[in-house]
Formats: structure tokens, C-alpha cells, sequence
């Protein structure tokens, strides 16, 4: 198959922002050995070369279909791309410390034009969501984050800080929550619970088949695939409210429930 | 330039609401218009002879301009050279639309565009930044430019 080369190259060394660069090692399949080389980023296209200032490019991984992992193996910062499918790669690198693995590992995961396209969606209508509330007078009121969050929060997981982060909500805005997620629609269960968009770290990657289709109702997977990883935090979340509650019925009953 | 060929050719055979028949012509002079399977899948516009597995080509779809040529013909320019044009013939106009709008949509310029428009608005009307409960606040790729509030703060050069 040709691939136009000078499209490409064309759109890297244009004027819209690079993503993420800098120098990775890059593992050899056949020798095993890591070569070091300058990477760029750039949408869903991880561009590399030799040297910064090298005119000739090595090579492009058009990123699509792969997951992310960390790599725990030779006390190298590792990580790898991994393309699910029949005779499909894995490609992998190796970072010189954590800082620099963690920023790649979290770039790569939002690269894809999958992942962009579900995110526009879901904050268009978010958009939607509060110039309707707005024109009607109402200020945005947290129910509508409170049901994203509990949908979206388990995109990168991270459970506790979720429930840290400073949110006004009070208890009652949880309920709303629910029944504005599970409108007339299947049940997150009868979905096979996997996508190649949320990789989780230590589990195997999904089945490249059972990728969103283009086209398919891409807010309902959006909110499926929020609903699978985020029922743990659900429950931290509830749980945690439970015992606010119970904390604040102790103390003063008409104050908003406040938050840190 | 190497690339990662099986893994493209794997994701050409996605399925795609955009893959239809459509008459193509190449930009260089001679090219002549030849019955195309052309599927748009992400950010890729693959093109099949008909009824074959692996598509002959793939064009990135970004820094292109399209235009429509005529009622049911549309074209697709690449690096700002106007007079490379590939021309795509449709069955209809409302086709040829259709292809245009799908086109112009599926860059990932476009879309990040409109995510930076939607993440400053709805910071401008809520006061709250809504890629922060996804984690994803200090990413260089959804930074909104122009010394507003939502600044990029990391150094992703390093």
C-alpha cells in the first residue's frame, strides 16, 4: 500500500503545534537492542529520526489501534505500543527516567483520533448542556458535571483523586445523576465490557474488533466505556458521600454539604 | 520513510459509514479517472480497486483543501500546491456534500479546533475547565493558545 509520504511530512513540518518531542530508545525487533532516536508527535502520527536536526525522517507509527502499557522489565523505563490484531507489532521504548515515561505514556494515550473525536463530542454537548441552562436563567448546576463525572471519571484512572478534587455537590445531586445516564438505552453489562480507547495498564488490550465503530453512536460507547471503569469510583464516591452525609447530619442540617 | 503498513492496512478495513464507489483521478497530468472503492477511516482517505483487500493507497487528510468542482464532483488538494488536485466523481450532489463535509470533519486539526473552542467556553460559562475531571487538563494537545486562562504549563519538549 503507498502511503504519501509527502503529506506527511508536509503536515509535520507545518505551522500547527507539535504535541510532544523529545528522545526515547526505540528496541530493535530483530536484535533487541534500543537505539536511541528524536521523537515527534504530532496528532495521531508519532514521527522519528536520528537527530532533531535531521532533514530525513525515519519513520511514522500512524497511532491507531494500539494500546498503551508500562513495561516493567529491565529496570528501564519502558513502555510499548501495542497493536491488537492478527500479525500486527508491538513496538517499544524505553524512557531514561519516570518523569519521562509517565509524560509519553499519558501523550500517546490521548493521540488517538478515536479518543479526540468521543472527547469532542461529549464536550459538545456538554457546550450544548449549559448554553441551555443558561439561556433559561438557571446557573450551571453541578448535577450535569456530576453525571459526566460519574460517567467520564474512570477515563484515566485515577479513583481517589476523584474524589478529592473540590467539587460542590450535595448528596442529593448523586441520584439525578444516575437517571441521567441510564436513559432508554442497553445496560453497560450487555456490552462487552472492553475498547481500545481506555487501556488498562496490567490487563490485556482489547480485541482490535471490538473497537467503536466509526459512526456508531459514539456518545453512547462513550459513556459505556466511562460506566465500566468508573464503577469502582462510583462506589469510592458513594461511600464517601455516605459517611459525609453522616458526618454532616451530626452537625448543622441547613448548610450546604461543603467539600474540604 | 518506514511506516507501520499492516497495522494501516488492518485499520483501512474498519468499518466506515464513508466508503463508497466513486470515480478518482490522480493530480498528476495524464491521470485519468478510475472506479474507486474510497473509504474515509479516521483521519485517512483509503482507496481499493474494487472488491481487492489491501487499498492501493492512503492519503493523510490534513493541511488538504477540498472543493467542490462541480455538481457531483469534489477534489482534494495537498501541499498548498492548488494544481495537485485528486478528483473524486459522486453518483449525486447530496453524495459529493456528503464526502465533502465527511472530509473536512474527519481532520484532526478541525477536531481539535473545536475542542479547545468547546473546553474555553465551557470554562468561560462554568468557571470550571472540563478536561480537568478527565486528568487531562496539562495536555500540549488540548492547550488553548493566546495567553488565556487555560496556559500550557509543561515543558513537552524535554
Amino acid at each position: 500500500m503507498k502511503l504519501h509520504e509527502k503529506i506527511l511530512t508536509h503536515y509535520l513540518s507545518c505551522t500547527s503545534p507539535v504535541d510532544k518531542e523529545g528522545y526515547l530508545y526505540k528496541k530493535k525487533e530483530r536484535n533487541a537492542t534500543y537505539h536511541r532516536r528524536w521523537f515527534v508527535l504530532k496528532a495521531n502520527l508519532l514521527f522519528y529520526q536520528e537527530r532533531p536536526a535531521d532533514r530525513h525522517l525515519l519513520g511514522v507509527i500512524v497511532l491507531e489501534g494500539c494500546a498503551v502499557r508500562r513495561v516493567e522489565s529491565d529496570g528501564r523505563f519502558a513502555f510499548s505500543l501495542v497493536f491488537e490484531g492478527p500479525g500486527l507489532k508491538t513496538y517499544r521504548f524505553a524512557a531514561v527516567d519516570v518523569q519521562t515515561q509517565e509524560s509519553w505514556v499519558k501523550a500517546l494515550l490521548s493521540a488517538s483520533h478515536c479518543y479526540l473525536s468521543l472527547l469532542v463530542r461529549d464536550l459538545g454537548r456538554q457546550y450544548e448542556e449549559v448554553k441551555q441552562q443558561q439561556s433559561l436563567g438557571q446557573p450551571h448546576h453541578c448535577s450535569s458535571v456530576g453525571a459526566l463525572e460519574e460517567t467520564t471519571s474512570g477515563l484515566l484512572p485515577r479513583p481517589m483523586d476523584v474524589v478529592r478534587e473540590g467539587r460542590n455537590f450535595s448528596a442529593s445531586t448523586v441520584l439525578p445523576a444516575h437517571s441521567a445516564t441510564t436513559r432508554a438505552k442497553k445496560s453497560p453489562k450487555l456490552w462487552p465490557r472492553r475498547n481500545a480507547l481506555v487501556t488498562p495498564l496490567n490487563k490485556p488490550a482489547p480485541q482490535y474488533s471490538e473497537w467503536p465503530l466509526v459512526g456508531f453512536d459514539p456518545l453512547e460507547d462513550f459513556r459505556k466505556i466511562h460506566d465500566y471503569y468508573g464503577q469502582e469510583v462510583k462506589k469510592a464516591r458513594e461511600e464517601w458521600l455516605r459517611s459525609r452525609r453522616a458526618a454532616e447530619e451530626q452537625q448543622d442540617d441547613g448548610a450546604l454539604i461543603k467539600l474540604g | 520513510m518506514r511506516f507501520n503498513e499492516k497495522e494501516l492496512v488492518f485499520l483501512s478495513r474498519q468499518p466506515s459509514e464513508m466508503a463508497a464507489e466513486l470515480g478518482m483521478r490522480g493530480p498528476k497530468k495524464g491521470d485519468v479517472v478510475k472506479k474507486r472503492l474510497v473509504k474515509l477511516v479516521v483521519n485517512f482517505l483509503f482507496y481499493f480497486r474494487t472488491d481487492e483487500e489491501e487499498p492501493i493507497g492512503a492519503l493523510l487528510l490534513e493541511q488538504c483543501r477540498v472543493e467542490r468542482e462541480d455538481s457531483q464532483s469534489f477534489s482534494v488538494a495537498f501541499l498548498d500546491e492548488a494544481e495537485r488536485k485528486y478528483l473524486f466523481e459522486c453518483d449525486s450532489e447530496e453524495q459529493c456534500g456528503e464526502w465533502i463535509d465527511s472530509i473536512i470533519k474527519a481532520s484532526y486539526e478541525f477536531m481539535r479546533k473545536n475542542l479547545i473552542f468547546y473546553r474555553t467556553e465551557i470554562h468561560r460559562l462554568t468557571g470550571k475547565d472540563p478536561l480537568e475531571q478527565y486528568g487531562i487538563s496539562d495536555e500540549t494537545r488540548f492547550q488553548v493558545s493566546n495567553g488565556l486562562q487555560l496556559t500550557p504549563r509543561d515543558a513537552a519538549s524535554l
